[in-house]
């Protein structure tokens, strides 16, 4: 455990959060700007679009080409814009980040994207970018060039659809934030196993929890009524972990189907976090997992870890 | 067994391309030709139909979609190399290069600004008008050009007009929506004005010289058809102006923003005069030399002057256009032709005729429907110039005057406006962002409707008398 706290205090982390539009991603910026620095991260902002038809892909190109002559910037670029202001207004402190200026014609294509240039803030990197096509691979594409750890993503109706294809193919941990209320009092749910990723996912919690004053709920399910020794002890390290941080915890153990009984306890008032699975990429694919089954059930947000 | 998440993720991406090779072999290698068809013509038909898929789902790039086109006719379509290569550049697509690098050449001269202060001085400051104008502009300017060369000077006239209106950052969605469909269905009716209004009309041109199937001037295509864009315009905003009632009635206060917004550009510079004069002489040329150089052979011509007088400089042309395209057309129109000569298309079409004789049974109705609901529909799923060179010999073989069963096939390949994906014009308008797929349903079916009404009136009443 404490190798691996190491290891997050001392790598730079790199968040990055999806938008859609001002009127439906308020709620998740606000919570990506939250979450990157508590994490002291840099933080990416990305709006995936709709890609033109490649048939007359020139065409709306030149017409793009010709709206900037006009002054009129690209459909999203907007999005992004109105991004960097809510940044502004949510980090109010920030003297260097206040001074960045929108600016169209700083725009520039490169690796299949639009990026709009932004100075450092203070060391740290704002990304603000533009990708048109299918959310995950767009976003799968942006992870893996910036080596992102984590995307923050709204909930969106499509949730069901898009579930398998986010926890399978992002390369880094994902939020999303489902039904995401800002205003409401929310209790951290960390489902405890004996998978991996349930260290790292431990060491997470406790750093949301340290810096946000959220209350801490640790919940680990058996199928039987007997709690095998990865389950006790894997419980045991994250609660001696919480503990050593002087947070406090309460500690579940409940038998049943895994999957139901977290989505049954998480209700609509806990932020879940989960590690990711451990199986292969195949059974993943053919058979589901656990973070892909819960994310599918469960109304609440809900953070995997990998 | 294991399989990195890289090589999941890539099935999963790919799985149309597949799923479209899967078809393809078992078609190939298991099913045997269908009576009456050659075993060439059925392994083109097996080529088309996974290319279909491929289109339609664009699992990899269209030029990848145009490389295994080529391949595939020369490993089962029983082409020889150098066939394919023969058919793979001609007229047409010598147009449809050209004109996509005279839509650069032209776009960066800025004439756009002139034209927003012209159609500005006719039509004053009431939205109606507004969107009249708009209408018969890119219309009337679309016959000759093209729909994506006038879309792509019209929308940000529009769309500074809209920016000038929207009070605290709300629009008038419908006037938004009034003014774009304005522009992109005027600029698709205008589209079958001309020979030079689209790619699938120099397509067509091509397939008829290429069948034997006869010529036709550029001015007798424009005696055929143009009486039906002149009917469709009033009718066309009409229809706009009922399904997308603007709220504002007046747009003074946008209008006098646009014309200072405008003015700026200055006084008309003696390189825009020489733009335009060079453009009118690529026009005059399509009307009176076609039919001895080719369209596209004039069309490279004009884009070589406009870049020999520095007008334009090749890295624009580079940069703007979508050489994969034309790649895809070269590749379609080749396997349009092999699908002719192995017998492909006679076969579809006398299927489809057979298909639908007990429905319909008077045959030069039975024609016409197949020729105009083939590319009806086809031109709502792939683009129009796409449907041409798929359709356009199925329906040459259908029997009947092919002349005007290519017309009809053309014409009504241009009633693709129930989609984003099917027209260039709603491409365009569609990627600003500001128009919703079901707009175009509102709008389209109407707009349809009306088309093939036109078309009809154009073929029992106006073609008739030139025959």
């Amino acid at each position: 455990m404490t190798k691996k706290r190491e290891k997050i205090d001392t790598k730079p982390l790199k968040f990055l959060t999806a938008v859609s539009s001002e009127k439906y991603s308020k709620p998740t910026l606000t919570f990506g700007s939250l979450i990157a620095s508590v994490f002291d991260a840099s933080m990416g902002v990305a709006y995936v679009g709709k890609k033109a038809s490649e048939f007359h892909g020139s065409s709306v190109n030149l017409t793009r080409q010709n709206l900037t002559d006009w002054n009129i910037i690209h459909p999203g670029l907007e999005v992004l814009q109105w991004a960097l202001k809510e940044l502004k207004k949510l980090n109010p402190e920030n003297e260097a980040l206040a001074k960045i200026q929108f600016n169209p014609d700083h725009v520039y294509e490169e690796d299949g994207r639009i990026r709009v240039f932004m100075p450092d803030v203070e060391g740290k990197k704002i990304e603000l970018v533009l990708r048109e096509g299918e959310l995950v691979g767009e976003l799968r594409k942006e992870m893996q060039l910036e080596k992102y750890d984590l995307a923050i993503i709204g909930g969106s109706q499509n949730k069901r659809n898009l579930a398998h294809s986010l926890i399978q193919y992002l390369p880094g941990s994902i939020f999303v934030l489902q039904k995401f209320n800002p205003r409401k009092k929310y209790k951290l749910l960390l489902l405890v196993d004996d998978s991996t990723a349930t260290a790292k996912s431990v060491e997470w919690g406790a750093l949301i929890a340290e810096k946000l004053g959220w209350p801490v709920r640790t919940l680990t399910v058996s199928k039987t009524s007997r709690f095998g020794a990865g389950y006790q002890g894997a419980a045991d390290m994250a609660k001696a972990y919480f503990d050593s941080r002087g947070i406090d915890v309460e500690q579940f153990f409940l038998t049943g189907d895994p999957v139901r009984t977290f989505v049954e306890f998480a209700g609509d008032n806990h932020i879940v976090i989960m590690g990711a699975s451990t199986l292969n990429p195949l059974k993943q694919f053919l058979f589901g997992s656990k973070p892909i089954q819960t994310l599918k059930q469960t109304d609440v947000p809900i953070l995997i870890v990998r | 067994m294991h399989i990195s998440t890289n090589t999941l993720f890539w099935i999963q991406q790919k799985r149309w391309l597949l799923v479209a090779f899967a078809l393809g072999g078992i078609l190939y290698l298991f099913v045997p030709a269908p009576e009456g068809l050659s075993d060439a013509g059925y392994h083109i038909l097996i080529i088309i139909l996974m290319t279909l898929i491929l289109i339609l789902k664009e699992p990899i790039p269209l030029p990848a979609i145009a490389l295994q086109l080529l391949f595939w006719q020369v490993i089962i379509g029983g082409s020889t190399p150098n066939e394919v290569g023969a058919y793979f550049m001609n007229d047409a697509v010598f147009f449809i290069m050209g004109s996509l690098m005279l839509a650069v050449a032209i776009i960066s001269q800025g004439l756009d600004k002139r034209l927003a202060l012209g159609i500005i001085r006719l039509t004053g400051n009431r939205t109606w008008r507004i969107a009249a104008g708009f209408t018969a502009i890119s219309a009337l300017l679309s016959s000759f050009v093209g729909p994506h060369m006038v879309t792509a000077m019209m929308l940000p006239v529009a769309l500074t007009l809209i920016r000038f209106t929207n009070k605290k950052g709300k629009a008038d969605t419908n006037l938004v929506a009034a003014l774009l469909f304005s522009i992109a269905y005027g600029a698709t009716i205008g589209s079958i004005g001309t020979p030079s209004g689209g790619g699938r009309n120099v397509i067509m041109l091509n397939y008829w010289a290429e069948f034997g199937s006869g010529t036709m001037s550029y001015l007798e295509w424009m005696k055929m058809v143009y009486p039906m864009v002149l009917i469709e315009i009033p009718i066309t905003i009409l229809i706009i102006l009922k399904t997308f009632p603007p709220e504002l009635k007046i747009l003074d206060t946008a209008v006098r923003k646009l014309s200072v917004n405008v003015a700026r550009a200055g006084k008309i510079s003696r390189k825009e005069i020489f733009s335009m004069l060079l453009f009118l002489g690529i026009l005059t040329s399509w009307i009176t030399l076609s039919e001895r150089y080719g369209i596209g052979t004039i069309a490279l011509m004009g884009v070589f002057l406009f870049i020999a007088f520095d007008l334009v400089s090749w890295e624009d042309i580079r940069q703007n256009v979508n050489w994969g395209v034309i790649l895809l057309f070269g590749a379609t129109i080749s396997i349009g032709v092999q699908m002719k000569n192995t017998g492909g298309a006679a076969w579809l079409a006398e299927g489809s005729v057979n298909l639908l004789s007990g429905i319909i049974p008077n045959i030069d109705a039975l024609r016409a429907v197949v020729s105009v609901g083939l590319s009806g529909v086809f031109s709502n799923l792939l683009s129009s110039s796409a449907t041409v060179a798929v359709v356009g010999p199925i329906v040459l073989n259908l029997g009947g005057d092919p002349i005007l069963l290519g017309l009809a096939s053309v014409i009504s390949s241009a009633f693709g406006y129930f989609t984003a994906v099917a027209a260039p014009a709603c491409t365009i308008i569609y990627s600003s962002g500001l128009v919703r797929a079901p707009d175009f349903l509102r709008a389209g079916w109407k707009m349809a409707i009306m088309s093939i009404g036109s078309l009809l009136l154009l073929a029992l009443l106006w073609w008739p008398l030139f025959k």
